[in-house]
């Protein structure tokens, strides 16, 4: 057998390219400016992308290979690049001002990651094959995705950043979707559609009310409604 | 037959709207749509009555006691928004609201806007009560939720893009902790039902064999679901963006948003807790929603006492009852589940009728503020003001307006499941509630006298709230039959036997 048909190669391969996520994850958390985060943010959701294919190649689940294209497509491609112009075409102060300093947050994201695991680690089953056996690694990066990009939404003033966060953290969804249950028939592909739709929709209203109001994307300003 | 008039006729009524010109016909088809879909649903839920649950397309669309009481709900306040709604947009239109900021008449796109995404909102509330597949329900609710920011927008004033970029921020993250917690279902459920079919996902076949279920990932799926269908229903602690949001959506979207919003929110929790409580025993998720619960109604009684908007008031109000209904289901058994369910559609009644009087008084006096705003509107307003003050005493449980009945027979299920502690707390909650809420009401009816010019000329504003009102009061004393029978059927749905 060659080692590209070997199910247990593309498992090796799928961990790994997980970790790298978890690494872009981390990442992006750690520095400080804005244009570097949204590239992260592109090679996070192409590796993604990657790991819908493997899991769609070696375990003959045809209907992952579009999950695989929607995300290359929506995540990997489009999304940065409208982001990233309008990084540019709006030309706002590119650093990033979280509220927690850079080294405190990423020693946060670090515990995160490690509560992931032990949250994880209580669904390991040793005799399992097949998606599940998957679960113990790929669970616990996902998890830890969720979580840091949660952190992400609330450590950061800009909006923008927050839809980073938010769009993330449903990188982590989504691979916790495909890896453990090998994609949930239909939905993931909807929920992919959804994220997108509901990112550009933010983005709409950010941009609008930049035209409009505000002349700032601070979302610390934020407090004419309270009580 | 039915389900399918209930789902195709708000579908159509949308597109149909989308490309109409004429503000008159765009009302048409929004009335005819609110009357056609009530219709559909009384039938659907006459159906589900007298045969059990209906089912369409293999089982992808089922329909039983639950789904058919929460579809009922939301088909009821739209049909009661919907003649309320055109006379709040002619008002609208009337005090130039629309206009272009040069003071030319403004082109009628803010129109098309509200009467075609407003049937499209209550399409996917239909779809949320009869899907059966979960991940539908989620794709469902999120659509509700794409659907309200556009309709939260709607005035385009800072406030309220501020309103609508909270509700989308955290109404994301809430529903995609939700899909989650769906995802993780399915896994705790595919090596019991095996396969990959899409029927490995719905709620009839999974609640059949939910005992079988992966307990450690079933636990951590419902926390999931709790807090994402928790922030959609907006619990405490996930309940910031609910006042925003209502306060800055036109009120009869606000309405909707309250009552039918909520009610899917928390029939999609209440699916979870069935699958839950079959699978972990009920204290789990009891507990869950006993804390949640009470977190929610306590959490509304401070903002409530010094509130200085009236919109904002409703909008704690409605948090408080939301924890209400979750703590209904949360005490659990055959009285907690019905007292949540009565209470579920004694305040899909009542609530309209607070926002409609509310949205009169903002018009006319153009101002929600209960501090600067003119009191004494009792004389501005001969008829919006006293329904209003009834309203309030009927919404914050006085006897002998239904909502007494409702919040009493949760307390008594909290004794029933001898959580003696919790009920005094709730009790306590609700009395610092009644004080709150009154006190502003009464202020702003009976105050010294305001000196506005008598309002309530338009008939499609006056009409709607007198005839919540009588319902509000005929609630009080006599339950049809049918109603209660669907509320009891649904309330059997979810009692979890220990």
């Amino acid at each position: 057998m060659y080692f590209w048909q070997d199910p247990e190669f593309g498992n090796k391969m799928i961990t790994l390219m997980a970790a790298f996520v978890l690494v872009l994850q981390i990442m992006m958390v750690g520095q400080r400016w804005l244009v570097t985060s949204i590239r992260a943010f592109g090679v996070q959701s192409f590796l993604l992308a990657s790991i819908a294919f493997t899991i769609a190649y070696f375990n003959r689940a045809p209907h992952i290979y579009i999950v695989a294209g929607l995300t290359l497509i929506f995540k990997a491609i489009l999304l940065p690049v409208v982001l990233e112009r309008l990084v540019t075409k709006i030309e706002i102060r590119q650093e990033i001002e979280p509220f927690v300093n850079i080294p405190l947050s990423v020693i946060i994201a670090g515990l995160l990651t490690l509560l992931a695991y032990a949250v994880a680690e209580s669904f390991h089953r040793p005799d399992e094959t097949g998606p599940a056996s998957l679960g113990h690694n790929v669970l616990a990066v996902a998890i830890a995705l969720f979580l840091i990009g949660f952190f992400m939404m609330v450590n950061r003033r800009k909006a923008l950043t927050q839809v980073l966060g938010l769009l993330s953290l449903e990188n982590g969804l989504l691979l916790a979707a495909i890896s453990l249950t090998y994609g949930m028939p239909l939905i993931v592909e909807v929920g992919i559609f959804f994220d997108v739709l509901v990112a550009a929709l933010l983005l709409a209203i950010l941009i609008y009310r930049i035209r409009e109001t505000f002349d700032s994307m601070d979302v610390s300003r934020l407090r004419r409604l309270r009580g | 037959m039915a389900i399918l008039a209930l789902l195709l006729i708000p579908l159509l009524a949308g597109a149909v709207t989308a490309l109409l010109r004429s503000p008159r016909r765009m009302e048409l088809v929004y009335l005819l749509s609110a009357t056609g879909s009530f219709a559909a649903a009384v039938w659907l839920a006459a159906e589900a009555l007298a045969a059990g649950p209906v089912t369409w397309g293999d089982s992808f669309l089922y329909v039983d006691h639950l789904s058919a009481l929460v579809v009922v709900l939301t088909a009821f306040v739209y049909l009661v928004s919907a003649p309320y709604a055109v006379g709040y947009l002619r008002r609208d239109e009337a005090n130039g609201v629309f206009d272009e900021p040069d003071g030319r008449p403004g082109s009628h796109a803010k129109l098309r806007q509200y009467y075609a995404l407003t049937p499209l909102f209550v399409f996917c509330m239909f779809l949320v009560g009869v899907a059966n597949n979960l991940g539908v329900m989620w794709v469902a609710v999120e659509g509700t939720t794409l659907a309200s920011i556009l309709l939260v927008t709607f005035y385009g004033r800072p406030t309220s893009l501020e309103a609508a970029w909270k509700y989308a921020i955290i109404a994301g993250v809430g529903l995609s902790m939700a899909l989650f917690g769906t995802v993780l279902t399915y896994y705790s459920a595919h090596e019991v039902l095996g396969g990959e079919s899409l029927s490995g996902l719905n709620w009839s076949v999974l609640a059949v064999s939910a005992p079988q279920f992966d307990k450690n990932v079933m636990r951590l799926a419902f926390i999931l679901v709790l807090l994402g269908y928790g922030t959609k229903a907006g619990l405490a602690p996930m309940h910031t963006w609910k006042p925003d949001a209502y306060s800055e959506a036109p009120v009869p979207v606000a309405a909707l948003m309250a009552t039918a919003v909520l009610n899917c929110a928390l029939y999609a929790l209440a699916r979870f807790y069935v699958l839950a409580g079959r699978c972990l025993g009920p204290s789990f998720a009891s507990q869950l929603l006993i804390l949640f619960g009470l977190l929610s109604i306590g959490i509304a009684v401070p903002f409530i006492l010094v509130q200085r908007s009236y919109r904002r008031l409703l909008a704690y109000s409605s948090i408080d009852h939301g924890g209400i209904m979750v703590l209904g289901l949360g005490f659990g058994g055959a009285l907690g589940t019905l007292g949540m369910l009565l209470h579920m559609t004694f305040h899909s009644v009542t609530k309209p009728l607070l926002f409609f009087c509310a949205g009169n008084a903002q018009q006319h006096t153009g101002t929600d503020s209960l501090k600067r705003g003119p009191g004494g509107l009792l004389d501005a307003l001969p008829v919006s003001a006293p329904m209003f003050l009834l309203a309030a005493l009927a919404v914050t449980g006085t006897p002998p307006f239904s909502m007494f009945q409702s919040e009493f027979t949760v307390l008594q299920a909290g004794f029933a499941a001898q959580r003696t502690g919790s009920v005094l707390l709730f009790a306590a909650f609700v009395a610092a509630i009644f004080c709150g809420f009154f006190y502003h009401a009464a202020k702003l009816v009976l105050g010294p006298p305001s000196g506005l010019s008598r309002g309530e000329s338009c008939r499609w504003k006056t009409y709607p709230v007198i005839g919540l009102a009588v319902i509000v009061v005929l609630l009080g004393f006599w339950l049809p039959a049918p109603v209660y029978a669907l509320v009891e059927g649904a309330a059997r749905i979810l009692a979890v036997q220990p």
